[in-house]
């Protein structure tokens, strides 16, 4: 196969042992995977076997963008880097996707991707400029934050490359350490920031001067209107005098502050995102920022109570069937059309807990944030989790032997500046702990005392005034935090949608919550509200999820664009524009459960994944209840997940993919591999 | 000189009407309508990118009335083209030879003309003047954060 429209054609192998450069056809893996994480679920599979570690030279790391980047389909301007990720509990292959303008650049330069592999002798940055690839001394970049590492990569190389690049937490090894782009764009997840400091990695920056043909160029353009329902409103920079990023949180600004939008994206027809003029930095020479905040970031400012939804978020109508971008974000509001007889149930709101973590405080909140995008750490390992584990636990008495030299306080601005300084920089035996992440931290300390304790400030705002009880530590599984899980963080959602997310979550190895939140209609939320977990559509809804989100990671797309319940055909149809194939939805379907399979048997060869592995990660998860006081049994999970086994084509007791589902899906030569390793189910 | 004020070419509003967003719609557009394809080297717009701070810039021709780009094209009406009743200074491709003397003839930095090397021509900024619905980047500018006139008439 070759060419195809929407790809350039070439992934770079560059391996940073040899400082080696060698050129691979992108038509060896597509159309079969697709793009994205489809062709670096094949390359995975194919070169990294069992027992190689996150920070061993030997684990790769895959970074390839989608036939739709840099073509002008909306969105698709993401990327995704994909390896063994070390913030995974314990230790799996796992992925993380990007925004920013990176991806666009590499395709311009003539790659849909690269893979790296080796580990550099010296601190050392990648160079591309079209055809030529080359391994640069990092030694003037080394300890630089994330933003002064990109500006100095312009300075050396002009204002108009492109980079990922990662901070001091990343070189420092820490397990949360992201690899970021621009201002506040971070591959956030599977802590890949750290495999680069591992690999002595600071830096990959580009210029490419060519161009990206794709196939059907009035359907593209006919589709950025379309996709999404782009608003097309102005975007003035408003003054305010309280930060008001959400219902509720309300933030008074001394002296006022600028807030505007913008997007993250390459290609983008939308702009979600938050944007902060002038806020207080603790990194900059001029002591202020302009910050970018996406949806943890605002936590930082205020967080008394748990993040409020509203079920129009999540099920839609064909009279309200808005994406999630325009649902959740700032951007514009989208006025309900009340004549839908579902309007009553789809706009009520339902309340957070109130949680009472820390009250408002301007500059708080921007320093926190400033110090995670320039440190290049995960906001939500520190904002989500790490703070309030803090607070609960210190209300709890957890706490009472703890001396870290200071009172332990994550409303305060200086608490929080000292600890992360310690903890990117490794320093003392606390720092160092909780460098290695949240959940090895609570692993190390004792999960009964520092995990499991359970904090009794949590008041229901659904049946108000119920005390509810929810652990000090905001695990949800793999090593990851609560996010749109019932419970805990964004935990007002209903079992509808949290129970899918419990199974993607289960079959993943990372919070699955950035290219699966659950979305369907109303008449799936409103046949499975009274009997969730044993109805079968639940396990449906999970995996319709799950494809969506394989195709989303392949294409690439952005999460809140897609899917759109009324419009099932669309992945399909921006491939076909994109490329000049002529998918259907069932073959696209088809290649999402490819990926999706193939990803399975990543985990089942290389990390023995079961049915009880998985299961048992979630379970303690689902043994604390929702905001509406419910939750299900282990014995109700697991007649759930029977029927998403079943639906899956995986075998029951083991949870192994049958070879005839392997066949299904063109994977013959891996169910044969792994019939040879006595890893298909008998 | 020829930064006069009578010119019609496309402009980017102040942030107090509208602030870019980034999202690289009017470059990919533009590529989109006249080539049939997306990159730097065939955009006739420039989004000149602010990595941190996120103050972008929009750039592009400003269809001076004196023209320097026109009077330093040796090969004047045939690749160099005046549409003198619309405003509009344009290329066309059929003409031009790729001597890149109209870039140098560009008053403006950043420079207003690209040079696209895979077909060795200069390329600019026409207003979209044979499309219906008027220049493309305008069109599908998600915040209306360019346009043609005056600022105050951008509708949200």
């Amino acid at each position: 196969m070759n060419a195809l429209h929407g790809y350039t054609g070439k992934i770079a192998r560059i391996n940073l042992t040899t400082g080696g450069v060698t050129l691979l056809s992108t038509f060896d893996y597509v159309p079969k995977y697709i793009g994205g994480r489809g062709i670096c679920n094949k390359i995975f599979w194919d070169e990294v076997g069992p027992g190689v570690k996150a920070f061993d030279a030997e684990n790769k790391l895959i970074i390839m963008t989608g036939p739709t980047t840099a073509t002008g389909i909306p969105s698709g301007g993401r990327t995704v880097i994909t390896g063994i990720a070390p913030q995974c509990f314990p230790e799996q292959y796992s992925w993380s996707g990007i925004g920013g303008w990176f991806g666009a650049e590499i395709k311009f330069a003539g790659y849909d991707g690269m893979i790296l592999e080796g580990k550099a002798a010296q601190p050392s940055y990648i160079w591309i400029e079209d055809d030529t690839i080359q391994i640069l001394s990092a030694k003037d970049l080394w300890g630089m934050y994330v933003y002064d590492t990109q500006l100095k990569l312009e300075e050396l190389h002009g204002r108009d490359v492109k980079s990922l690049v990662i901070g001091p937490a990343g070189e420092n090894l820490v397990r949360g350490a992201i690899i970021a782009t621009a201002n506040e764009n971070a591959a956030g997840k599977g802590g890949y920031g750290a495999v680069f400091g591992s690999k002595n990695l600071k830096a990959i920056t580009v210029r490419g001067t060519g161009c990206v043909t794709p196939a059907d160029v009035e359907g593209i353009l006919k589709l950025r209107h379309a996709m999404g329902r782009p608003l097309y409103n102005t975007n003035p920079v408003k003054d305010h005098d309280t930060f008001k990023p959400r219902p509720h949180i309300s933030v008074p600004v001394d002296g006022g502050m600028k807030q505007a939008q913008v997007c993250c994206s390459h290609g983008c027809n939308q702009h979600c995102n938050l944007f902060l003029l002038n806020v207080k930095s603790a990194t900059t020479r001029s002591g202020r920022i302009n910050q970018v905040n996406k949806c943890i970031g605002v936590y930082a400012f205020q967080w008394m109570d748990d993040c409020g939804w509203t079920p129009a978020q999540t099920f839609v109508t064909r009279e309200n069937n808005n994406p999630a971008c325009l649902m959740q974000s700032n951007a514009g509001v989208v006025p309900p059309n009340l004549d839908d007889p579902a309007a009553d149930v789809l706009f009520e709101r339902h309340f957070g807990d109130s949680e009472n973590f820390w009250d408002a405080d301007y500059d708080r909140g921007a320093v926190i944030n400033d110090l995670c995008n320039q440190y290049g750490i995960d906001k939500w390992d520190v904002i989500v989790w790490l703070m309030p584990w803090f607070v609960m636990g210190k209300k709890e008495g957890v706490f009472a032997d703890l001396n870290l030299g200071m009172e332990i306080d994550p409303s305060s601005e200086d608490f929080m500046k000292d600890l992360l300084d310690r903890i990117v920089y490794r320093k003392g035996y606390h720092g160092n702990l909780l460098a290695e992440g949240m959940r090895r931290a609570i692993h190390e300390l004792g999960e009964e005392k520092y995990g499991a304790t359970v904090y009794h400030g949590r008041i229901s705002n659904r049946i108000p005034g119920k005390r509810l009880p929810i652990p000090i530590s905001f695990a949800s599984g793999w090593g990851y935090s609560y996010h749109w899980h019932g419970r805990g963080f964004q935990g007002s959602i209903d079992m509808a949608a949290w129970l899918p997310a419990a199974l993607a979550l289960m079959t993943s190895t990372r919070d699955s919550q950035s290219d699966t939140h659950i979305r369907d209609t109303y008449d799936y939320y409103n046949a499975v509200r009274e009997d969730t977990w044993k109805n079968p559509l639940t396990a449906e809804s999970a995996i319709m999820n799950e494809n969506k989100a394989e195709l989303k990671e392949a294409l690439t797309s952005c999460d809140w664009q897609l899917p759109n319940l009324y419009w099932s055909s669309i992945e399909a149809e921006i491939y076909n524009m994109a490329t000049g194939m002529n998918l259907s939805e069932e073959d696209i379907t088809d290649a999402a459960e490819r990926i999706k399979n193939l990803f399975r048997a990543i985990l089942i060869r290389n990390y023995g994944r079961t049915r009880e592995m998985e299961v048992n990660e979630v379970l303690p998860m689902l043994a604390y209840p929702d905001a509406d006081g419910k939750t299900v049994s282990e014995g109700e999970y697991n007649y759930l997940v029977d029927n998403y086994y079943r639906l899956r084509g995986w075998d029951l007791q083991t949870g192994w993919p049958t070879r005839e589902t392997y066949e299904k899906y063109g994977l013959k030569d891996i169910a044969d591999e792994l019939e040879n390793l006595d890893k298909l189910p008998t | 000189m020829s930064k006069d004020e009578n010119s019609i070419y496309i402009q980017q509003y102040p942030p107090e009407i509208s602030l870019c967003v980034g999202c690289s719609a009017c470059e990919i557009v533009c590529g989109l309508v006249h080539e049939g394809k997306v990159g730097p080297s065939i955009r006739r717009i420039f989004l000149d990118r602010d990595t941190v701070l996120f103050e972008h810039q929009v750039y592009t021709c400003r269809h001076c009335s004196d023209h320097p780009c026109y009077d330093a094209c040796p090969k004047q009406e045939e690749a160099m083209v005046l549409d003198e009743d619309r405003g509009i200074v344009y290329i066309d491709p059929e003409g031009c030879d790729g001597c890149r003397l109209c870039l140098e003839g560009c008053p403006f930095e950043p420079r207003r003309i690209n040079f696209d090397i895979s077909s060795n021509k200069a390329i600019k900024c026409d207003l979209c003047r044979t499309r219906e619905k008027g220049p493309a980047c305008v069109e599908y500018c998600q915040v209306r954060c360019i346009g043609i006139g005056d600022p105050t008439t951008v509708s949200s």
